[in-house]
């Protein structure tokens, strides 16, 4: 389960959350765009341990959010194996779990009262195009709420197969976990829409 | 129409070929309503009506003077939806800020919302796991949690599908007690625990997508299981 907040003093949960996002969005991008080999990629693991230290986590503090996706690595990584060279599997899967562990330290480190101020006042200049600013906000708090939902479908489906004596198979993961993620987002979809009512 | 706080005139509901619920029509006032039935019957899609979130396919649902198909926006702030499965009604990370959620866009200080958030969890127990993600809670934890979020909205009519499907006889109880004893709006509640369908004030039975029975709890209950056994 990816936790979240874990309160503390570092300069990280002391950072203003607005700070924290631009940074965070400034790093994905980078990482996204410019992580080409695997020496980036070490370079770009290096500065996420620095990062996980800097808050005060440490390593095992990282280890745990890696470990809590470990059945959306495996499944990443498998269906690329598939298509793709080990190089460019283990590149790709690399940059999204550098990301998402990323991510993570940022609702570690932060309220989301605060986080969802934060987007709300920098979604305001949108207004003029039509964006709702609360709308985002509610997207973003509702992703936060949903990861380790997801990853928690990914280990009861993969308990309920060991418990059986199901070998670890990609097909055997990918699909049951798709159906419950797409029956999560309908259900979902109507708590929204029963609680949600502006 | 009667003017009653909810009704159902001649309303079919087809999803696709399948009919869900065929010529129901009834006028209910009764605070406590009990909907039970076999699987499949309809009492979703009845319970799913009376908010918006299914719409009839022919007929007329009027639900505290609204129509549903055409003003879910005003009805939903006025009716409280608690479904069967905790985990997909939890919206916000922690539980105070779910529960919080339902004062959105309410004209309120910052410091009211708090002290209102925390009296409500305190009634429902939740205090201790105010600031924890909701999603650490137990299944009647977050049943509860649900609960507590729907009724914080002061909504005027409270309906809830199964909503001990997946709990314990401990939550179960809670539940039963929050619903039943100490609520004060009306209910409609879909359920297969005939405790629960026996302390309402009226029972509807569904079976085949009809409205097959309805009237004094006992008497209905008593037939229903007679029918199946
Ligand atoms: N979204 C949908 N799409 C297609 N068919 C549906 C849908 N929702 C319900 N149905 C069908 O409508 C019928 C009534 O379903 P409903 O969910 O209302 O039953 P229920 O009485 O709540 O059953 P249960 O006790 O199992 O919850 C069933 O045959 C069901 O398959
Ligand atoms: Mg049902």
């Amino acid at each position: 389960m990816i936790t979240l907040y874990r309160p503390g003093t570092s300069i990280l949960h002391r950072a203003p959350a607005g700070v924290k996002i631009l940074v965070l969005a400034i790093l994905a991008l980078a990482i996204s765009l410019l992580v080409r080999d695997l020496s980036s990629l070490a370079l770009a693991a290096a500065v996420t341990v620095g990062a996980y230290l800097l808050a005060g986590l440490g390593v095992t503090g990282l280890a745990a959010q890696v470990v809590a996706i470990r059945w959306i690595i495996v499944t990443m990584l498998g269906t690329q194996l598939v298509f793709l060279s080990a190089r460019l599997a283990a590149l790709n899967t690399g940059r999204v779990v550098i990301v998402i562990v990323l991510v993570s330290l940022l609702s570690l480190t932060t309220l989301t009262a605060d986080l969802l101020d934060a987007t709300d006042r920098a979604c305001q200049p949108l207004r003029r195009i039509g964006v709702d600013p609360a709308q985002v906000a509610l997207l973003l708090a509702m992703t936060v709420t949903t990861i380790p939902v997801i990853a928690g479908f990914a280990s009861t489906i993969r308990d309920a197969q060991r418990a059986r004596g199901v070998p670890l198979r990609l097909q055997f993961l990918v699909v049951p976990l798709l159906i419950m993620s797409l029956r999560h987002a309908d259900d979902l979809a109507d708590a929204v829409a029963a609680r949600a009512s502006e | 129409m009667s003017g009653a706080r909810i009704e159902f005139d001649d309303v079919s509901v087809a999803f696709g070929e399948r009919r869900a619920l065929h010529g129901v029509s009834v006028a209910l006032d009764q605070r406590r309503i009990g909907i039970i039935g076999s699987n499949g019957s309809g009492k979703s899609t009845f319970a799913r009506m009376l908010n918006g979130l299914v719409a009839p396919s022919s007929g007329q649902v009027r639900v505290l003077g609204l129509d549903p198909a055409h003003q879910a926006k005003q009805l939903r702030r006025r009716v409280g939806f608690v479904f069967s499965n905790p985990d997909a009604q939890i919206i916000m990370p922690t539980v105070a800020e779910d529960v919080a959620f339902s004062l959105r866009g309410r004209e309120l200080s910052l410091a009211e919302k708090r002290d209102r958030t925390a009296a409500a969890l305190e009634r429902f127990g939740l205090t201790e796991h105010a600031d924890a993600p909701a999603h650490s809670l137990s299944g009647g934890q977050k049943q509860l949690l649900a609960l507590c979020a729907v009724l914080f909205g002061d909504p005027d009519l409270v309906v809830a599908d199964e909503p001990t499907a997946l709990l314990d006889l401990a939550n179960t109880r809670r539940i039963r007690r929050h619903l039943l004893d100490e609520l004060s709006q009306q209910l409609v509640v879909a359920t297969h625990d005939m405790r629960i369908a026996a302390q309402c004030d009226i029972v509807l039975r569904f079976e085949n997508g009809g409205l097959h029975d309805q009237g004094e709890p006992a008497a209905v209950i008593h037939r229903y299981e007679r029918d199946h056994a």
